[in-house]
């Protein structure tokens, strides 16, 4: 079998249904290359058994998730449970432990460590008095400490200290702390030598209905804000809010409203890429708005009619209006035919390559060609970044659209049950996962070190792949579509596009877990792969296995720092990636000997291309849990 | 007129600080507005304040006593808490504040501000640090402003 066929089958729109067998034979012909091989028949399965997957399993893996979404009625009760618990375990009033918990930021566990160490400390910093300060035992009339004015004891309200205020002073203190925010959850007594707590209860039988309401918003709120396992889902308008458990790096969060952040910097979720590029990317994008917004205004020209035009849908595939109907991409401008892999060229819609211009440029030219290519490089990668925003929020819409207008139709249309349609949603939610994950690889591309050549190879190979492929699925899912939605009855060629939807789903899934993966390495395969060969492989299968879940990377702050360490172990053995990127005069008479032993059957005995190399590390990978993706 | 409203406890604080005023602070309402009060602050003695009168202004707003007085130096005074326009730097006039202080309170407060400058809470970021740096030539300097601008009519 043509190995050279195979792999491009594999991303191949019409022989999707092929694809097991190609690549198990694919893998097969491989067994030469030592560090593939030596993984068990679990890899095989990892291409094979995919059919019946659904996004069922995703959500049967959420009860192992570390964070739980909290509804507004959640909230309250745990809330009231803890207060609860509180007062129980110290036997104290139920006011007096909610005054407790907020001043321990709600942690039952400190409030009873505090309080059994030193309870008459607690006390007196909380402001939970066990006797008066202040008393007027015969007084039938007692002065206001706020207006002065005499009132009948009965009119006379106070804290536990007895400091007298009259029912209208205490009103408006109350009135104007919790106006002044949520300060006023720490309220104390008028007198500023007292420090007498102010609970909810006294607040209830002194403020105004309106006073009552927001402060009990504010004790709704500390409860999530003040608790340091807790956040609000950052979404606008979303109520929700996330209590986080666990203690792992994962930091993904998916909120019922379908909003997915990262619960440690609560930017949108950005796996792979890690916090800390994403804040120097956002501030880098707001300080260059201006300039990007210029120069990324909404609409480009043509390249062939030079008409200005706009983009209205998610996918890259621009076609002109007639009488022109150029087809290109969007990113490029260049001709949408030269991006087939058959055409004999690649997908390099992502690859940024500065222009370099040879030629004798005084210092002055120099660095005004440099500001030049630092912006466009710059541009290059937010104007790719930000077009997967859009396309992934013009998908949201659409899988909304699918999900709440078409899908009853087509099912009708069709003739089918809507269980049967599920791929069609399914396809949209990993097309928007996908455009995230995209969308942010472009971000790691930008910070990825020019200098790192094989890594920024290897990256940009296995982008441009996963693009590629989500293309072809946004295209098909938005394009192909149409047919169908607007047919009057059940049309022939629907399980073709069923069968052909499905397989590009499972194959774009299949590039972006390997491209997730890879950069939660740090692309740490380029480097390692050369010095341990026969055991990567393995050992990257039984990292990947032990985790469950989501893949996880070990690598989400200090990808680098593994690859530092390989500088210093490398040995003279050159990294077989690097090796075979570089000129065949690097390779000695044993390696080629090796890899000729290994291509096997193959017709022409070429040396594997770096295209080829990757695609071996994707197929022979392991098999990986497959993305989360947004409901 | 707006005095007509005055709430009877602006009246009975104006009241006792006529009648029973403050050593060293002289507190009276202007005739057109009750609210409106002309202060004058002895220099505490041991201070490099001492022999100086100092002006101040303070108004009483709308929603006194829940919000604080607004007070200000009138006089120029060199200290670390107070700054060029005579604004000073004092937590009982902003989040201290409770309506059970009042104006005698207040005042009081400031003189005391004046007997113990906390350069390490500045308002004026340029006295407190020669305030931290040269105590000394500090202090003469603040002696210096009160003969010049401080030593009455």
């Amino acid at each position: 079998m043509d190995s050279d066929d195979d792999m491009h089958d594999a991303n191949d729109v019409e022989s999707v249904e092929d694809d097991d067998d190609d690549d198990e034979g694919f893998y097969s012909d491989e067994m030469g290359f030592d560090y593939y091989c030596s993984d068990d028949d679990a890899d095989v399965d990892y291409v094979i058994e995919d059919d019946a997957e659904d996004f069922e399993r995703i959500h049967s893996r959420r009860p192992e998730n570390n964070y739980i979404v909290l509804k507004d009625s959640d909230i309250q009760q745990r809330q009231d449970d803890d207060i609860t618990r509180v007062s129980t375990v110290l036997s104290i009033s139920q006011d007096a432990s909610g005054i407790l918990l907020r001043h321990f930021n709600w942690s039952v566990s400190k409030v009873h460590e505090a309080w059994f160490a030193d309870e008459e400390r607690v006390r007196k910093m909380v402001g939970l008095l066990e006797e008066l300060v202040v008393w007027f035992p015969n007084a039938r009339e007692l002065t206001c400490g706020i207006c002065f004015e005499s009132f009948p004891r009965g009119r006379i309200k106070s804290a536990a200290c007895g400091h007298p205020f009259c029912s209208a002073c205490w009103a408006g203190y109350i009135s104007t702390s919790i106006n002044d925010g949520p300060g006023c959850l720490l309220l104390r007594c008028p007198d500023p030598s007292c420090g007498a707590a102010v609970g909810q209860d006294m607040i209830n039988s002194l403020a105004s209905d309106e006073d009552k309401e927001k402060y009990s918003r504010y004790l709704h709120r500390s409860y999530i804000e003040d608790n340091k396992k807790t956040k609000w889902c950052p979404a606008p308008g979303c109520e929700y809010a996330v209590n986080f458990v666990g203690d792992n790096e994962n930091y993904d969060v998916s909120c019922l409203c379908t909003y997915g952040f990262c619960w440690n910097c609560t930017e949108e979720a950005h796996r792979p890429v890690d916090c800390g590029t994403v804040a120097k990317w956002i501030l880098k994008n707001s300080a260059e708005s201006e300039n990007m917004n210029w120069i990324l205004a909404n609409s480009k020209p043509c390249p062939k009619c030079k008409r200005p035009i706009e983009k209205n849908q998610g996918c890259m595939h621009m076609t002109c209006t007639p009488p022109c109907k150029f087809e290109f991409c969007w990113l490029c401008l260049g001709a949408w035919a030269d991006h087939g892999e058959r055409t004999g060229g690649f997908y390099a819609c992502n690859r940024y390559e500065a222009a370099k211009q040879e030629g004798a440029y005084d210092e002055a030219e120099r660095r005004r060609e440099m500001a030049k290519n630092s912006l466009e490089r710059y541009t290059h990668y937010y104007e790719r970044w930000a077009s997967n925003q859009t396309s992934r929020q013009k998908a949201l819409a659409d899988l909304h659209q699918m999900q709440t207008v078409h899908m009853e139709k087509l099912s009708e249309t069709q003739s089918q049950p809507e269980s049967q349609l599920k791929f069609i949603t399914e396809a949209w939610q990993q097309i928007v996962e996908c455009r995230r994950v995209l969308k942010w690889t472009y971000s790691y591309g930008y910070y990825l070190p020019e200098y790192e050549h094989a890594k920024r190879q290897f990256f940009e190979y296995l982008q441009g792949e996963a693009e590629s492929g989500l293309e072809r699925l946004h295209q098909c899912a938005e394009k192909e579509l149409q047919q169908f939605l607007t047919a009057d009855g059940p049309s022939k060629e629907f399980n073709d596009f069923r069968t052909k939807l499905a397989g590009l789903t499972r194959v774009t899934r299949n590039y972006f877990e390997n491209l997730v993966r890879a950069l939660e390495n740090g692309l740490s395969d380029v480097d390692s792969q050369g010095t341990c060969s026969g055991t990567s492989s393995k050992s990257m299968a039984g990292t990947s296995k032990g985790k469950g879940g989501r893949g996880k990377g070990t690598s989400r702050t200090g990808g680098s720092s593994k690859n530092v360490d390989n500088v210093g172990a490398a040995t003279p053995v050159v990294p077989i990636l690097v090796r075979w990127l570089g000129s065949s005069s690097a390779h000695t008479q044993r390696e080629r000997e090796r890899e000729r032993e290994s291509s096997g059957n193959r017709k022409n005995n070429k040396r594997p291309s770096f295209q080829k190399l990757a695609e071996l590390w994707i197929v022979g990978g392991v098999r990986v849990p497959k993305l989360s993706c947004v409901r | 007129m707006a005095n007509s409203n005055l709430p009877r406890r602006i009246i009975k604080e104006t009241q006792r600080l006529l009648s029973e005023p403050a050593p060293g602070i002289s507190a009276s309402p202007s005739e057109e507005n009750m609210r409106y009060f002309n202060v004058m602050i002895l220099g505490p003695s041991q201070s490099p304040y001492e022999g100086g009168v100092f002006k101040l202004e303070l108004f009483l707003p709308e929603e006194y006593p829940m919000a604080p007085p607004k007070v200000r130096f009138l006089t120029k005074i060199y200290h670390p808490n107070i700054d060029k326009l005579g604004r000073i730097c004092l937590d009982i006039l902003k989040d201290k504040w409770s309506p059970a202080l009042q104006i005698r309170t207040v005042l009081l407060s400031i003189q005391a501000l004046l007997s113990a400058p906390n350069p390490d809470d500045p308002l004026s970021e340029n006295i407190a640090k020669h305030w931290k740096t040269n105590e000394t030539e500090a202090v003469e300097t603040a002696k210096e402003w009160t003969r010049l601008y401080a030593s009455g009519e």
